[in-house]
């Protein structure tokens, strides 16, 4: 238990730049010895293998300055407000009210009013024994043709 | 219609006088108010179309691809906020212009009453794509690139300019809503053949026709992220768009002029699908799979039902945001391995699940999966066109297996296996990337709740 908590201590220690040892010691119950490390203070070394094949130079890693980036900008705090306005009018208000818009659009190129109306001329002609429909869509007496030219 | 052009045009003062630390968000506010304002469009008559003046109108076919326009233009400027945050302020400014611009002209195209004012903002719509192409581009093939799209648009739509000046001398207006009412059946004579292809060629190149489709692979794979997605979600739309318009002026001739049009989109529908199987360019991929769809709606248009109509419709919408989403996810890869090439950033769920997310569900509406509004365009292009011919059902069919073969393909390559090792330091997806995917995605899955208003007039 108290080398778990020591080893986190360590652990902490080691993280946090302070040097786990500010003098070299020897055990006296095991061979171990603890001594300030050689590295600190220094910057970490670069890494020998490279990851990338063909790393661009100019890539700019938004996530280094600002490790909570959204992406939108270098400055965080432009960058919150940039995430906040897309957020608030993109979904909030375009997609939310947008779709509530078009839900309730009033009979949208009046399919229910030409429903209500055939079924009440089908009532209408029915009742009084009228054809439903008519083959001629105009009254074929008020046309007016042309003579016929011989 | 002034409630959509003067704050479009306000835009404009707004990205030159706004803060530098301000411009990408008032302009994206702004454009997002823009496009709230357009579902009012959506407030369409069974009979009439809503006549605003002399000079626009919008009708059950524009207003869906108008919302779509004024949709598409902050997604725009969300997807190229990081591209470009490496330039000169005054570049960022025109470039913000430039697709504020082509907004204004595409609002204007869809909404022209006089046929001749369509054609300028037609062809208007050109110049700020082609500075977007060419100025912002990656690589040196962009200038081939742009020189492919400016002048094949140009040499399909020079013949327009002419029959359009003719029909205004013959039957003494170019109103539509007039046009509509004179319109005379056309004779079968030779003249009236070479009128029929003056009027089509122009949109046959723009949306595009297989034979002539040279221009989109290389426009949509060398032109910046907003570049393509207003290519791939709107300009194919316009020719869709003219199309339909223009066919009304058409008849009865287009019964037996549309052949071998009709003939070269079922074959190239397959052709094009098939090339997608052996693309190594992400970007080329999608750019493929947009002529293949867009083959499906010119059959639909000139075959000339009214279920093909709909079908039509309601595919131009679905493929619009569609494809531009694929473009979008294309871009995340491009922005963190800078190559477009699918097996170099393969294997991309283990470390990016939710874009894998993302792309999973890009994929499902590319290959058309019920009940998105993809399935339902499609299915009714291959309803109607069965009907028109039963052996066409061969050709459908067949094409919508490739489809689904290339788009899990598409899939599969970038988001499952082992990934490589050289993109094991990939950025974790951002927030921006991640709002522009469920933008995209959402409108499409609530269309599918609700797919009236996309169906068209002949709804």
């Amino acid at each position: 238990m108290l080398g778990l908590c020591g080893r986190r201590l360590l652990a902490v220690a080691a993280t946090r730049g302070l040097p786990a040892a500010s003098v070299r010691w020897e055990s006296s119950s095991s061979r171990a010895v603890i001594a300030p490390s050689t590295l600190a203070g220094k910057r970490p070394s670069e890494p020998t293998l490279r990851w990338q094949e063909d790393p661009e130079p100019e890539d700019e890693n938004l996530y280094e300055k600002n490790p909570d980036s959204h992406g939108y900008d270098k400055d965080p705090a432009v960058d919150v407000w940039n995430m906040r306005v897309v957020f608030f009018f993109g979904f909030s208000i375009v997609l939310v009210l947008g779709s509530t818009f078009v839900a309730y659009l009033p009979d949208y190129r009046m399919q229910e009013w030409a429903r209500r109306e055939a079924e009440r001329l089908v009532k209408y002609r029915e009742a009084h024994g009228l054809p439903l429909m008519e083959s001629n869509c105009f009254d074929p007496s008020k046309i007016q043709l042309p003579e016929d030219e011989d | 219609m002034l409630k959509y052009i003067i704050p479009t045009m306000m835009l404009m003062p707004l990205t030159w006088l706004s803060k530098n630390s301000m411009i990408w968000i008032n302009t994206t506010l702004h454009s997002l108010l823009i496009s709230l304002t357009s579902l009012l469009l959506l407030n369409q008559f069974g009979d009439n179309s809503l006549n605003f003046s002399l000079t626009f109108f919008s009708d059950s076919l524009s207003t869906p691809l108008l919302i779509l326009t004024m949709w598409l233009l902050p997604l725009m400027l969300m997807a190229s906020q990081h591209h470009l945050s490496k330039e000169s302020l005054a570049r960022k400014k025109l470039f913000i212009s430039m697709l504020i611009l082509l907004q204004l002209f595409l609002i204007m195209t869809f909404t022209a009453t006089e046929l001749i004012f369509f054609y300028i903002m037609f062809e208007a719509t050109l110049v700020p794509t082609l500075i977007i192409i060419t100025r912002w581009g990656n690589q040196t093939e962009r200038l081939n690139a742009g020189l492919y799209f400016l002048f094949y648009t140009l040499a399909g739509s020079l013949p327009l300019l002419v029959a359009l000046i003719y029909i205004q001398n013959t039957m003494g207006s170019l109103n539509f809503l007039i046009l509509q009412y004179w319109v005379q059946p056309m004779p079968n004579s030779w003249s009236n053949t070479f009128m029929w292809l003056a009027c089509m060629m122009a949109f046959m190149v723009k949306m595009p026709l297989y034979g002539l489709h040279l221009w989109l692979p290389k426009a949509h794979v060398e032109a910046p992220i907003a570049g393509s997605m207003v290519l791939a979600a709107i300009l194919l739309k316009l020719g869709g768009y003219g199309m339909m318009r223009i066919t009304l002026l058409l008849n009865p001739i287009t019964d037996f002029m549309a052949y071998p049009f009709i003939m070269l989109s079922l074959w190239g529908m397959i052709m094009t699908s098939s090339i997608c199987l052996r693309q190594t360019d992400l970007k080329s991929l999608i750019a493929y799979s947009s002529v293949s769809h867009m083959a499906l709606v010119i059959v639909a248009i000139l075959i000339q039902t009214p279920w093909s109509y709909m079908g039509a419709t309601a595919l131009m919408i679905a493929h619009g945001l569609t494809s531009s989403m694929l473009f979008c996810l294309a871009n995340s890869n491009y922005e963190r391995v800078h190559s477009r090439t699918m097996i170099l950033a393969r294997g991309l769920q283990t470390l990016l699940p939710l874009m894998a997310a993302w792309w999973l569900l890009a994929s499902l509406t590319n290959l058309a999966l019920p009940p998105s509004i993809n399935l339902i365009g499609e299915l009714f292009v291959v309803m109607s066109t069965f009907s028109w011919s039963n052996i066409t059902i061969i050709l459908m069919g067949l094409n919508m297996v490739i489809t689904a073969l290339y788009s899990l393909y598409m899939l599969i390559t970038t988001q499952r296996g082992k990934h490589t090792h050289h993109i094991n330091n990939i950025l974790p997806s951002f927030t921006r990337e991640n709002a522009l995917m469920s933008l995209h995605m959402l409108p499409l899955l609530l269309l599918s709740l609700n797919p009236k208003i996309i169906l068209g007039p002949l709804y």
